[in-house]
């Protein structure tokens, strides 16, 4: 199977993007290391306070003139983003890839569920409006407006190095306000590409900007007045610094953290479609998401127990790992070389503690010829415990733990005992089962039947528990409210 | 770890296969028309049928891929079952032409009737492309009969 080409060539330096110019960064620069080719793609720089503060005057000075844009006009910049994201759906998800390490099956997905929103957000003057009432008294009307606030900086992180970021920015500008975003400094060329496109669209200048950096221009856009909110995804102890400080300085916040999801299954699931959804589930993006099954909850007797398992490792022993530019590549390596060591340690640690490593992701064969440096194979691991590391904390890896339910109402319990509410699914032929799981787990996102339980961009990336930290959601409705104030006007005319 | 590199699994390399299979068919059948007055309107649109195929599977794909669905893992196909023979000796005639390209399609459709089995609860949009496709392709086989 051949290999697509590579659409980043040499080694080019990530320029920051604010007030419409490419801004060279005076801050530290890093290197972008394609980790499948353990190879320097490019060099990004950790932007400067000074750097983050321009950006925000920048989207300062472009907020009146923006706001004062018509929804209808507005929507119309966003929907030439819209068109020229899909001319060039193919050279931004090969990007992804390159820069990643995700196949080229998912950097596509993500790049469709990226735009997905830039399209919604085209309804702006739709989803925009407000309401009204008229004679709430007689001759007295009332009616509410939605109003953009300003300035709001967007935190992306390294897994969904594209969609991310598009889960709010399309909103906020669309509804008049100013973006920064800051992607990932680990894959910053998605969101440099996604700027390239804006600043085709004719955006003008100030209104969508990207600072490439770290926890200088986090802190930075946390401080600073002139910022009136934050959509932050990442892992949840930093969403919840960023809930805290946002607290703090008065600004609204997104924050979306980690998670650790089950994933239940009855004896009466359908097995074979089941098992297609589990691969996808517990080993797509290599683990590193955070709608990833990670618990394998199986409810039934050990005759179903052990067919149903025994399948499951058959199918997950047979996954194709490799560079996710070659078409037949099922699995990429892990983002980088730090994450593999974390995933080995949690190995480590499910072996300690007594559970049955029944396959080792540690032996694994990579399709070409690549550097073993961020490869690991899929991991399962049978007996797991509740109590055990492995079953509690989020390991952002392919390793899958199994563990057993008595019934329906035990497995809920267990799940239910988890920290994080994610996306926990249950997979069952029978109604009443999925109605009780989805009525009685704490998840903010459930599926059922479903193994990636992802929500469309019209409606919001919920989260309960320590997954997620805020009242509202990015995407859809929930984002356009998150990035506006109602504003209620009363009115009697003598 | 890890299939053979002749299978087909994930919905990326069955596309590319199908963008394959429909080019090397169009360009059997725009050798026929070269040759073969007798067929050439009717080989020459089939040859534009087939890249409106390519463009609809890749419509339907490019339209619903996203990361929640079995994108890699959604079909099991061997390459090696769907090789087709677009080769025509020198001295075949007009009735032998046929023949290859019935055989042609005969492949075709089951290559597009197996990977919409094997992907149509993992993959929405595109198994229902590769069934009108399929179907498609039955009524050519019949007007290829009756040529």
């Amino acid at each position: 199977m051949a290999v697509l080409e590579e659409p980043i060539k040499g080694v080019p330096l990530v320029k920051n993007y604010i007030n419409g110019e490419w801004v060279e960064s005076k801050g530290e620069i890093k290197d972008v290391v394609n980790p499948a080719k353990c190879e320097t793609i490019g060099k990004v720089p950790i932007s400067t306070r000074e750097e983050i503060d321009s950006a925000v005057k920048a989207s300062q000075d472009a907020f009146p003139d923006w706001r004062r844009t018509t929804p209808v006009a507005r929507a119309r910049y966003v929907f030439r983003l819209k068109q020229l994201l899909e001319e060039h759906f193919e050279e931004v998800s090969r990007v992804q890839t390159q820069e990643h390490g995700k196949t080229i099956d998912e950097s596509r997905g993500e790049t469709r569920r990226g735009t997905e929103n830039v399209e919604v957000a085209c309804g702006i003057p739709t989803l925009q409006m407000g309401y009204n009432l008229e004679d709430i008294a007689t001759g007295i009307d009332e009616y509410l407006i939605r109003n953009p606030l300003g300035v709001f900086g967007i935190i992306g992180p390294f897994n969904f190095p594209f969609m991310i970021p598009l889960w709010s920015a399309p909103y906020a500008v669309a509804t008049g306000n100013c973006v920064i975003v800051k992607p990932s400094s680990e894959d910053p060329f998605s969101q440099l590409k996604i700027a390239e496109l804006v600043e085709e669209a004719g955006f003008p200048p100030g209104v969508w900007n990207v600072v490439n950096g770290g926890r200088v221009v986090v802190t930075g856009m946390l401080e600073h007045p002139g910022i009136q909110g934050i959509a932050f995804v990442g892992s949840t102890p930093t969403a919840k610094y960023i809930y805290q400080k946002c607290g703090e300085t008065g600004k609204r916040v997104i924050a979306q953290g980690g998670a650790k999801n089950f994933i239940v299954i009855m004896p009466d699931c359908n097995v074979n479609a089941t098992i297609a959804s589990l691969l996808t589930s517990f080993f797509g993006n290599t683990g590193q998401r955070c709608l990833s099954g990670a618990n394998l909850l199986i409810v039934g007797g050990d005759s179903f127990y052990k067919s149903f398992l025994d399948r499951v490792a058959d199918a997950v022993s047979k996954i194709v790992i490799g560079y996710g530019l070659d078409e037949s590549v099922q699995m990429g390596p892990l983002r980088d070389v730090e994450k593999k060591k974390r995933v080995l340690g949690y190995i480590d640690s499910g072996i300690e503690a007594g559970a049955k490593l029944i396959l080792d992701g540690r032996k694994f064969k990579i399709r070409g010829d690549y550097p073993e440096t961020c490869f690991l194979g899929p991991s399962i691991f049978e007996k797991v415990t509740p109590d055990m590391k492995i079953a509690r904390e989020e390991i952002f890896g392919p390793v899958m733990s199994v563990m057993r339910a008595k019934n329906l109402d035990d497995a809920i319990d267990i799940v239910n005992d988890c920290d994080f509410g994610n996306g926990h699914a249950i997979f069952t032929a029978d109604g009443k089962s999925a109605r009780e799981f989805q009525y009685r787990v704490v998840s903010g996102n459930i599926g059922i039947n479903i193994g990636i339980v992802a929500p469309m961009a019209f409606f919001p990336f919920s989260g309960m528990k320590e997954s997620f930290f805020g009242i509202l959601h990015t995407q859809g409705k929930e984002a356009v409210r998150f990035f506006t104030e109602s504003k209620v006007v009363i009115q009697r005319w003598f | 770890m890890g299939g053979s590199d002749m299978k087909l699994q994930t919905a990326s390399s069955v596309i590319s296969f199908s963008r394959g299979l429909e080019e090397e068919s169009a360009r059997f059948y725009e050798a026929l028309a070269g040759r073969f007055s007798e067929g050439k309107d009717s080989f020459l649109g089939f040859a534009q049928e087939n890249r409106k195929y390519t463009k609809q599977v890749e419509m339907a794909y490019y339209g619903v891929i996203s990361d929640a669905i079995e994108g890699c893992f959604a079909f099991d196909l061997e390459e090696g079952d769907y090789a087709l023979d677009t080769k025509l000796s020198e001295g075949a005639g007009y009735a032998d032409a046929l023949s290859q390209a019935v055989k042609m399609e005969e492949v075709m459709v089951r290559f597009y009737d197996v990977a919409a089995e094997q992907s149509k609860s993992l993959m929405a949009d595109v198994p229902r492309a590769f069934m009108l496709i399929s179907r498609k392709r039955g009524e050519r086989l019949a007007k290829l009969k009756s040529l």
